[in-house]
Parts: C-alpha cells; sequence; structure tokens
C-alpha cells in the first residue's frame, strides 16, 4: 500500500484510469438508465414510478459506501499516515453527500406517488438525513483547516470524525428491520433478490455505471488536490528563497 | 392497484427523479473536471517557469 504512498506514483496510474472510469460509467449508465424507462415492464403494485430504483439504489449505495470509504480512508490516516488517504478522504466526501442527497430526494419523489407522503420521520429516511448531516459536517471541518495546508492530510480531529460517523451505517442499514418504516424491508441481500430478474437487471448496470462514475469524480478531486498542494508547495520555496535571497 | 397515483400522472415523477439525479451529477462531474483541468494547468505552467 505504501507503494502508492508516493502521488507522482498514484498519478501515473489516476490520470490514463480517470476518462477510462468516466467513460465507461457514462456508458453503462445510459444503457441502464435507458433500459429502466424504456425496456423493462411496470411493476405490478407500483406501476411506472417503481423505474426510480435505478437511481434511487445506486445512490443509497454510493451515500454509503462514500461514507465507508472516507472511514477506511481515516483509519488509514490515523494508523499508518498514508499521504493519500486524507486527500482520498476529502475527495470522496462531496460526491458522498451529493449521492446521499440524491438518495433523499429520489426516495422522496417516489414516496409521495406510492405511499402518498414526501416524507416521513421513520428509521430508514431519518438516518439517511443524519448521514447527509454528517457529510456536511465533515466538509466544514476539512476545508480551510490546518491539515490542508500540510499537503491534503486530515487532521485527527476529522479523521476520528470519519470514524465515528461510521457508525450509521449499520444503523441505515437495518433501520427496516429495527423499525416499523413505510420503506420496503431488504430486498437484495447476500442470500438473493425478492425482485424478479426481469425488473433487476437494468439495476446492476447503473449501480456498476454509478459506482464507476463516482470514482471517476474521486479521481478528478483528488488530482486537482494534488496539483493545488504542488503549487502551494512551489510557491512557498519560492517564497523562500527570495527572503533568503 | 398501482400506487396512491396512477396512470400516466406516475411519469411525471419518474422524470423528475431521472432529471433531478442527472442534473446533480453531471454538475458535479464537470465541477470536478474543470476543477482538475485548471489545477493542473497551472501546476504545470509554474513547473515549467521554474525550468
Amino acid at each position: 500500500m505504501h507503494a502508492y504512498a508516493n502521488p507522482t506514483r498514484f498519478l501515473a496510474i489516476a490520470k490514463p484510469l480517470t476518462p477510462w472510469l468516466l467513460g465507461l460509467g457514462l456508458l453503462l449508465l445510459l444503457a441502464g438508465a435507458f433500459a429502466g424507462l424504456a425496456m423493462v415492464p411496470g411493476e405490478a403494485k407500483q406501476g411506472e414510478t417503481a423505474r426510480i430504483l435505478y437511481v434511487h439504489v445506486p445512490s443509497a449505495w454510493l451515500g454509503m459506501g462514500g461514507w465507508t470509504s472516507l472511514a477506511v480512508a481515516g483509519l488509514v490516516q490515523l494508523v499508518w499516515r498514508h499521504p493519500l488517504s486524507g486527500i482520498a478522504a476529502r475527495a470522496i466526501a462531496v460526491p458522498g453527500m451529493l449521492f446521499t442527497a440524491l438518495c433523499l430526494a429520489t426516495g422522496s419523489i417516489w414516496g409521495k406517488p406510492t405511499w402518498g407522503t414526501w416524507w416521513e420521520w421513520d428509521g430508514r429516511m431519518t438516518s439517511m438525513l443524519v448521514l447527509l448531516f454528517l457529510y456536511a459536517g465533515f466538509i466544514a471541518l476539512t476545508t480551510g483547516d490546518e491539515g490542508q495546508r500540510q499537503g491534503g492530510s486530515l487532521s485527527r480531529g476529522a479523521a476520528i470524525y470519519a470514524l465515528v460517523g461510521a457508525v450509521n451505517i449499520p444503523i441505515i442499514n437495518r433501520s427496516v428491520v429495527w423499525w416499523n418504516s413505510l420503506h420496503q424491508g431488504p430486498s437484495i441481500t447476500l442470500g438473493g433478490s425478492s425482485i424478479d430478474g426481469s425488473l433487476l437487471w437494468p439495476l446492476g448496470l447503473t449501480v456498476l455505471g454509478f459506482s464507476l462514475l463516482f470514482g471517476a469524480i474521486v479521481l478528478m478531486r483528488m488530482r486537482r488536490i494534488i496539483a493545488d498542494n504542488r503549487v502551494a508547495a512551489r510557491l512557498r520555496r519560492l517564497a523562500d528563497d527570495d527572503e533568503g535571497y | 392497484m398501482a400506487g396512491v397515483i396512477s396512470g400516466g400522472g406516475q411519469w411525471a415523477y419518474v422524470v423528475a427523479a431521472y432529471a433531478l439525479t442527472a442534473l446533480l451529477t453531471g454538475a458535479v462531474l464537470w465541477h470536478s473536471w474543470r476543477a482538475m483541468v485548471k489545477a493542473e494547468k497551472r501546476s504545470d505552467a509554474l513547473r515549467r517557469d521554474r525550468k
């Protein structure tokens, strides 16, 4: 892992990988969205609104997966002080927050025609809203703090915040089992899926497409942070040289 | 029964969900791309100046 601690080595992989993730992600996403809108039949009970599944589930997956990655990056930063882990955590925060917000918004849009309400303060929706606030807190905590001036690493407080916030992930996951909810129970588990195969296959495309796109966005944001760090380091060196002269 | 709101009215919700997803994802994608290109250009320009 430490072999990739060097930003130059990381960039040698990230630069060619970014357009591939972006292109493939968009392709899969468009194919999945087209299939979800035009090729699969409406669901027996929910009708056409079930098509929202193909954007809602990937958003939920990336909102939760984003925070899990952010917590792992925080742990790596705390334990091994890997220089790229702080940069990765910062890069994940904004797209993670975006997909959490999209999960809440598309869920709400789906809820109105299905449940007759835009919002319900139940376990699933409330814990997802908490995740959105956790992302907002992390972004506030890591924007312009001391760590950013030290090559993008996270402060100890931000890394611990990321780890503590991860407690919310299993709560979101189990919320529909632990508490009564308007939200349906788990449809896809390790044991299989309760969704019929004829409706399920476009979900695979959109989940994979959104995940690759998420990866591309994170790589772009990491490259931006590394470039900004390099500019800041060079400007500091130039200022030091001027003072020395 | 096909949901609380049935028939053609359901498509408005579907379109709204997809449009919002496309709009917000596109905005973050575009912003991340622009910021990356701008930062890397600045970094490369500074490196060339130093040489």
